[in-house]
């Protein structure tokens, strides 16, 4: 028994298996690709489809009412992938160097994995042979080498975190940056004409996942689920921190502009955390001292609120050159912020031991 | 080179008689001269956006409405001109296998 859907193929309604189905999608979706550049790919796209739809009609007839896997898969061979079709095959190699060049990035390859794909996507990360890796896995795991059991375990908790923590290559431009390849139309398209074989057998066998495969996605979803929760509650617990730190942050902010205008008193005494008649000496050191301040407790604030967002709601990671910026500037700020602490600490004391002698 | 040879072959084809996009198919994969049939739909596409093709809408008896191809009066001239391109290539051709046959 089989799942069926209509189809409306240029203007006309037919059954088609579930399966079927994803092909054809996955056909019509890698010719608009492919066609993208051309001008007028909706008709092109459209006539193709209408001639698909054609040729659905002539299989057809009363006894066989939908359409089948095999079908789709005789048809594409008859209109042929994008690859096949006539084009000027010189340039497309000079632009298959050009696109050799991207950024890398580490994932892990759904696509060839005998657990979690984490072998194959340091395989591709590195430009290696995954089943080198996987040699070397498992000789460094064998207990007869080095520590014995001991690395054997490490070796195991590396690769259930490594599991855990690196993400999977699910769309087709993070599959292209796992191999280091320029994110653009034509490798896109490639990648979606090279899943056609692995569409088609994974759909025809049920049973590509193996019992350990699944257990290990089941305990790697549970644990990131429990390692996302416990951010969620350190997130919970850190709110009232993060709430005085922005108070620092702000106060440190109204001194600043304070001692630059001179203007509100108010602020200055509206702050009785801070005992600000410590810092008396010239407006300028407390304007830089204000700002390293902010500095120093602002960047671990941004950089926290970012690393949660970026968890949870998606936003993108930073990129290495504004990390890099943030932790200068950071220990900048904390090297000039030190020099004041102590400078000011210093006059602090001293301040008090005149006061004090004065009450005297 | 091949592609043009496969416009040239189109517009000789639809120079006879107005002809579906099967039709065409049909024609061309018995002379060998396409493999898969999504090279066409390109070529017709851009032959009828540079003015050299037209169709029309025919209803079908079964399955979707088809395209009819047919050749415009630019269409025509610009055969033409691939014609006798085509005989002067042709014979260029034919006149170097003649004078190496001579020789050989």
């Amino acid at each position: 028994m089989k799942k069926t859907f209509n189809i409306n193929l240029g203007g006309i309604v037919f059954h088609i298996d579930e399966d079927a189905y994803e092909l054809l999608d996955k056909y019509l979706s890698n010719l608009r690709i492919h066609f993208s550049k051309e001008e007028g790919a909706e008709e092109i796209v459209h006539d193709m489809e209408l001639r698909i739809s054609e040729l659905f009609s002539e299989r057809l007839d009363d006894k066989k009412q939908v359409v089948t896997l095999t079908d789709v898969e005789e048809i594409i061979a008859q209109m042929g992938k994008p690859e096949e079709f006539a084009d000027d095959t010189t340039q497309d190699n000079k632009e298959y160097i050009d696109d050799k060049k991207g950024v890398k990035r580490l994932f892990r390859n759904p696509d060839n994995k005998v657990l979690g794909g984490v072998c194959s996507g340091i395989a591709a990360y590195f430009g290696w042979d995954v089943t080198v890796i996987r040699i070397l896995l498992i000789i460094l795991s064998l207990p007869t080498i080095g520590n014995g059991t001991f690395v054997m375990k490490g070796i195991f908790l590396v690769y259930i975190i490594a599991w855990i923590i690196i993400p999977e290559a699910k769309t087709a431009a993070e599959k292209l940056s796992m191999k280091g390849m320029k994110v653009n139309v034509e490798n896109i398209g490639k990648t979606v004409t090279d899943g056609f074989e692995k569409v088609n057998d994974h759909l025809q066998s049920e049973k590509t996942k193996s019992f350990l495969q699944k257990l290990g996605e089941g305990i790697v979803s549970i644990f990131g689920f429990l390692i996302k929760a416990a951010l969620v509650i350190a997130a919970i617990c850190c709110t009232p921190i993060l709430f005085i730190l922005l108070v620092v942050c702000f106060s440190l902010l109204m001194v600043a502009m304070g001692t630059i205008s001179e203007l509100p008193a108010f602020f200055y005494q509206s702050m009785p955390v801070v005992d600000w008649s410590v810092i008396n000496t010239s407006p300028h050191s407390t304007v830089l001292m204000a700002i390293s301040g902010i500095l120093v407790v602002g960047i671990p604030i941004v950089g926290f609120i970012h690393f949660l967002m970026s968890t949870f709601a998606g936003w993108k990671d930073m990129s290495f050159a504004v990390r890099m910026i943030l932790l200068i500037l950071w220990l900048i700020a904390l090297g000039v912020g030190t020099f004041f602490m102590i400078n000011f600490g210093m006059s602090a004391i001293d301040y008090s031991i005149t006061t004090n002698t004065i009450n005297y | 080179m091949r592609k043009g040879m496969l416009e040239y072959c189109i517009l000789l084809l639809l120079h006879r008689e107005a002809a579906y996009a099967s039709d065409i198919i049909l024609k061309l994969k018995e002379a060998h001269l396409i493999v898969v049939e999504g090279t066409l739909y390109p070529l017709l596409t851009r032959l009828k956006n540079d003015n050299l093709l037209s169709y029309e809408w025919v209803e079908s008896t079964q399955g979707p409405p088809r395209k009819y191809y047919s050749l415009t009066p630019d269409g025509e001239l610009f055969l033409q001109g691939l014609e006798e391109a085509w005989m002067e290539l042709a014979n260029t051709v034919n006149h170097l296998k003649r004078t190496q046959n001579l020789l050989s």
